[in-house]
């Protein structure tokens, strides 16, 4: 670290090195951490939350309710310990909500004035964040499973939507109706995915374990399926060509350049492709149990070096390698299945959400004063210096000698 | 760490945790405290221990383990940190947070370590819920998501008990409305019932006016006393006796008996309108039994009349009445048997009256009654108001009467179908149908066939001689012992008779030898038949004494041509060939058979021998002092070949005893002395050497040594009746066995079946 300070100052190094290298270690050392807590707001499993990109400030969640929440991150108490309060509900008195559980929600990416949500009860809603009104209702004729909107589209501000209706729902957000539609699957889309590089290329998985890329500019077709065994006939059996994987495929993610996709199927496999030629790098991550029969929302870290990939795997989030399949760490708190998780880029902080109703912050944990090995003795010299919290001082009574 | 520290921390959270107790031994905790104090290392080994003692399909082990967790829990912060980074595996083994895997028998301990977990559990995250984040979440979880009552158990008593009342509340309003409803079915329909009831009572009435038993008393009593007192001094006391017995046995008159009566009654008058000193009174009543004849049934006043025509038999001149009747005594008595229940015949008369009866019967069987008994099931099981109850008991109760009363009427009743028809057709049909015979029915078989018919028939002159020829008797000459034929069909046919005409003719048949007889003896040639049949045992003369001993055999070729000579006997002649021009190269015209001609001289004899039953006992000595009493003829499956033994079951020859000793040698060279199940055992326990106790024996040792003798059996619970069923009929042998004879039948039937084409389809 003091090293790296050295470098900068006398201007050897990059400013992006250093930064790359701390939030690399940052990520290294997340933790459940006791000082950041998020406010229990949902009654039920949370099923999505989204952060938004322009000032990394507030949060939505979605539940199994239908509840939507915003919950404000930044801590200008001052003090260590904070708790994300629950700015706005949209809650089961709102007559606006959400009749079932909310599947998607999204920040509009250029304003928090205004966000979409979509939900089992067969409608897409564009809420206006200030009045908590929905601006716009998108009805379809199956529930909605997952629905995205460019991060960086400039020339048009179409919504994709997945639903149980195999083909592919383009939503305008200028004309407020669907204008277009996509045909290529043969059972429900769990997932879609706007590329963050190409502002028209569409990712798409689906239940038919099968994943799509499109450019919607092209109606005839998809550009291409991504297949698990790179085109060789010899490995795939006549079911498994052109497949992703061998179950449902329900989570999608690009990396943040754009440059590679990863999926994951109900197959307990994650995947890694190249999202340009659509072929499978093979990285293997190992057994990645994933058991969702609905979307799998996970995420990828931003401005590492070796960059992370977050997943839900069980009742804990799998941290792995992106390019090298390692896995890292395995972060244990949530008591159900984990259902979603986002990783906040400003402080490296992850956020998760699981059918425990409990969203967890995951906060890097800077190095502890070493205190604990003294403390573990009945040291009087010690005690003094583990005071900060009594609870985490031994207790060993007297009479045990 | 050490290895003998971590030694003796393994065994003693072993035998913390397999002890069974509910409470953990203070000795052995504080030792185990002592040695976690010492470093973390300490407590990582007993961390990892007591989770895989958590982990045991065994409640008491993880009870114990659970126990020894919160000793350390409130102790060590690094046992904290250990055990609250596994939190969720932790509350699952414990709390059984996930629905598939539940706690393990037995069940009450595990509802104890549930109970103690959630205490523990609260007691935790109020001192270090705010330090240690996850046992935080763990509690919310526990109370957010499973719902789990963190109240102490009286709470829980309390919200069961609401649960119970609830229960208890929803029963009492479905049997309130079950009772209601019933209530007013009852009021409903109790008219109907009592309607129907009335009805039928006064059906009964109809039929038998002075039904009830207690009417049927009196008056009867009342009318007999009232004619013997007229009658009295004229009856002999046998006839007073007798009227006293029906008076007082017979309860009901049975209307059969009544019609002996009356054929009695007849010959008694007419022998009593002879009589010129005819009592005026018994005419009188006779009239009366006349007339009551012809009214057949419904008056049972007059049965009383008619009993009195009973005893109108006495006489005064006794040399007259003998002279009359050919009775050396009038004073017999006459034991008319009366069944004591009543009968009711329909006719025409009262067939109204029977068939609304029959129709009642039914509404109140089908209808009627199943409601009430419904009604009575219902208030009793909700506790109704004691006047419903009553009620419905009552309308049972009358019920149940009625039917009762019906049932007693024994009424006979007419075929339905033919009074419809008799109703359809009139009665000139009826003088029609005068005009034609009776016929017995006919159809193909008839079992008797007249005298004159038999001839016609084929038949022999009587029936029963009609197997006659079956049964050969053989000539005193021939000896051979054959055990006498059983007849082997009863019926005759023609070609039989032809046969036995034949037959007669023939000097060796049995038909002629019996026509001999019937001519010489003047016997009957069935009654000579039986005797032969039934055994040597049965005699009638001299002579046929002899041929009666004699051996039965069956008719055979050879004695079909006893004592002929019959050149061409064995000889097959095979036709030439019928074409005109064809003539097979060289056809031997005769061909003489061997065999056939054995045949047709000589005759097969099989001497089966008697059974002879086994008297001998097996008498080897058995183990506890006793002799073998298994009554084998050759060979004991126990001890071998029988021997003949002395009463200490010691064999008697010589050779027999010596093999018998070396046998035994033998045996005990193989297995020696000293090597004693028990006695090894024994040493084993006292010595700490294995010598192999288990191998000698041979069978398992009995009760094999449970590992943690002090826990609770979790296998004992499946020792049941169905279970050691369960062991018996589907262990490995057996179905073995079964599939194997189950396999057998199928070839047999393949072997059988399998290449007919018949058969195969089916």
């Amino acid at each position: 670290m003091l090293g790296f300070l050295t470098a900068r100052q006398a201007g050897l190094d990059d400013p992006l090195r250093l930064r790359r290298a701390e939030s690399t270690r940052r990520v290294l050392s997340l933790k459940l951490n006791p000082d950041r807590d998020v406010d229990r707001v949902h009654g039920n499993g949370i099923n999505t939350i989204d952060i938004e990109t322009i000032e990394g400030r507030y949060m939505l969640s979605g539940g199994a309710d239908g509840v939507i929440v915003i919950y404000d991150l930044e801590n200008y108490s001052r003090k260590l310990q904070y708790s994300c309060k629950a700015l706005c509900t949209v809650g089961r008195s709102n007559r606006h909500v959400h009749k079932f559980s909310v599947e998607t929600v999204q920040w509009y990416p250029y304003d928090t004035g205004m966000f979409v949500s979509s939900s089992f009860d067969k409608t897409m809603k564009v809420w206006d964040t200030d009045t908590l009104k929905p601006a716009d209702v998108f009805e379809f004729e199956g529930n909605v499973y997952s629905h995205h909107l460019s991060p960086i589209a400039r020339k048009h501000s179409l919504i994709a939507v997945g639903t149980t209706n195999p083909k592919i729902q383009l939503c305008d957000l200028k004309s407020g109706s669907r204008i277009h539609v996509l045909q290529g699957h043969r059972a429900e889309v769990l997932s879609v995915r706007w590329s963050p590089r190409y502002e028209h290329i569409l990712a798409t998985a689906s239940a038919d374990s099968k994943v799509k890329v499109w450019d919607v500019r092209r109606a005839s077709g998809s550009l291409f399926t991504l297949d698990q065994h790179n085109g060789e006939k010899s490995k795939a059996s006549s079911e498994t060509v052109n497949t992703a994987h061998n179950g449902r495929v329900n989570g999608l993610c690009f990396t943040l350049d754009g440059l590679y996709l990863l999926t994951t199927g109900t197959d307990d496999r994650m995947r890694l492709w190249n999202s340009a030629s659509g072929e499978n790098t093979l990285v293997n991550y190992g057994k990645v149990c994933n058991e969702s029969r609905k979307k799998l929302q996970f995420s990828v870290s931003r401005g590492c070096s070796p960059e992370f990939v977050f997943v839900p795997c069980g009742s804990s989030v799998a941290v792995y390698a992106l390019h090298t399949g390692e896995l890292v760490t395995m972060l244990r708190g949530h008591y159900n299945n984990v259902d979603c998780c986002e990783f906040h880029p400003d402080y490296q902080e992850l956020y998760s959400g699981g059918k425990d109703s409990n969203i967890l912050a995951w906060v890097p944990v800077l190095r502890t004063p070493d205190i604990e090995e003294e403390s573990n003795h009945e040291n009087k010299g010690a005690a003094g210096l583990s005071a900060v919290n009594p609870a985490f001082q031994d207790a060993w009574s007297s009479d045990e000698d | 760490m050490e290895l003998p520290q971590r030694e003796q921390l393994q065994q003693l959270v072993e035998e913390l945790t397999t002890s069974g107790q509910p409470q953990l031994d203070q000795d052995k905790i504080r030792e185990l405290k002592s040695i976690c104090r010492v470093s973390n290392d300490c407590i990582d080994q007993v961390y990892h221990l007591l989770m895989t003692q958590l982990d045991q399909d065994h409640a008491e082990i993880r009870l114990s383990a659970f126990q020894i967790v919160t000793e350390l829990f409130s102790r060590s912060h690094h046992f904290r940190t250990l055990l609250v980074d596994n939190f969720q595996e932790f509350l699952e083994l414990t709390l059984e947070t996930d629905a598939e895997q539940p706690l393990p028998p037995p069940k009450d301990v595990a509802r104890k370590l549930r109970s103690q977990a959630i205490q523990a559990v609260q007691s935790w995250h109020s001192s270090y819920g705010t330090a240690y984040k996850k046992l935080a979440l763990g509690y919310h979880f526990l109370k957010q998501v499973k719902k789990v009552d963190f109240q102490d158990a009286e709470a829980r008593t309390v919200t069961e008990r609401r649960r119970q009342e609830e229960r208890d509340q929803r029963l009492e309003r479905i049997y309130r409305a079950r009772v209601e409803a019933a209530a007013q079915e009852m009021d409903e329909s109790a008219q109907d019932i009592e309607a129907a009831l009335t009805e039928m009572e006064s059906c009964t009435r109809l039929l038998f006016p002075d039904f009830g038993l207690a009417d049927f008393h009196t008056a009867s009593s009342s009318s007999s006393s009232s004619d013997s007192g007229s009658t009295e001094e004229e009856e002999p006391c046998c006839s007073r006796t007798l009227q006293e017995s029906t008076t007082g046995g017979m309860q009901e008159e049975e209307e059969e008996s009544l019609k002996k009566d009356k054929g009695g009654d007849r010959l008694l008058a007419a022998r009593t309108r002879e009589d010129t000193e005819a009592d005026r009174e018994d005419k009188q009543s006779k009239d009366e039994g006349m007339e009551h004849q012809e009214e057949k049934e419904k008056e049972d006043d007059d049965e009383r009349e008619k009993r009195e025509v009973e005893s109108e038999e006495e006489e005064p001149d006794e040399d007259s009445f003998i002279r009359n009747s050919g009775l050396i005594s009038h004073s017999y008595s006459l034991d008319v048997s009366l069944s004591p229940v009543l009968h009711v015949k329909e006719t025409e008369d009262n067939e109204a009256v029977v068939s609304t009866m029959v129709e009642l019967h039914r509404l109140l069987t089908s209808k009627h009654l199943p409601a009430v008994q419904n009604w009575v099931q219902v208030f009793t099981r909700s506790h109704a108001e004691p006047q419903l109850l009553r009620r419905a008991l009552d309308l049972k109760k009358s019920l149940e009467a009625a039917l009762n009363k019906h049932r007693d009427l024994h009424i006979d009743y007419k075929a339905r179908g033919r009074r419809v028809m008799k109703a359809a057709s009139d009665e000139e049909d009826d003088d029609d149908d005068d005009d034609f015979d009776e016929v017995p029915e006919k159809e193909g078989y008839e079992p008797h066939i007249p005298e004159h018919l038999r001839a016609e028939y084929g038949l022999d002159p009587s029936p029963s001689t009609s197997a006659a020829p079956d049964r050969q008797r053989t000539p005193p000459t021939k000896r051979p012992v054959a055990p006498p034929l059983p007849c082997s069909s009863s019926s005759s046919s023609s070609r039989r008779l032809k046969q036995l005409k034949e037959e007669e003719q023939d000097p060796t048949s049995a038909a002629a030898t019996l026509r001999l007889l019937r001519q010489k003896a003047q016997l009957p040639p069935e009654s000579c038949c039986s005797s032969s049949s039934s055994g040597p045992s049965s005699s009638q003369s001299g002579s046929e004494q002899k041929s009666a001993e004699a051996p039965v055999v069956s008719f055979g070729l050879d004695l079909y041509y006893w004592g002929q000579e019959r050149p061409n006997a064995g000889k097959i002649i095979k036709s030439a060939s019928q074409h005109q021009f064809w003539v097979p190269a060289e056809v031997e015209e005769e061909v003489e058979n061997k065999d056939l001609l054995e045949e047709s001289k000589s005759r097969y004899i099989s001497f089966p021998g008697r059974f002879v039953p086994v008297s001998h006992f097996c008498r080897a000595p058995l183990g506890n002092g006793q002799l073998c009493q298994r009554q084998d003829r050759v060979k004991c499956p126990f001890h071998g070949h029988i021997i003949p033994r002395n009463h200490e079951g010691r064999p008697i020859r010589e050779e027999d005893r010596q093999r018998e000793e070396q046998e035994e040698r033998k045996r005990r060279e193989q297995q020696p002395d000293w090597r004693d199940a028990e006695l090894m055992r024994d040493i084993e326990a006292a010595t700490g050497e294995d010598l192999g106790s288990d191998r000698v024996s041979g069978k398992k040792r009995k009760g094999k040594k449970k590992k943690y003798p002090n826990l609770s059996d979790l296998k004992q619970s499946s020792n049941t009746s169905r279970s050691r069923l369960e062991k018996k009929v589907f262990n490995k042998s057996s179905m073995r066995r079964v599939a194997q004879v189950m396999s057998k039948a199928d070839r047999r039937k393949h072997d059988k079946f399998s290449n007919q084409f018949n058969y195969a389809l089916h």
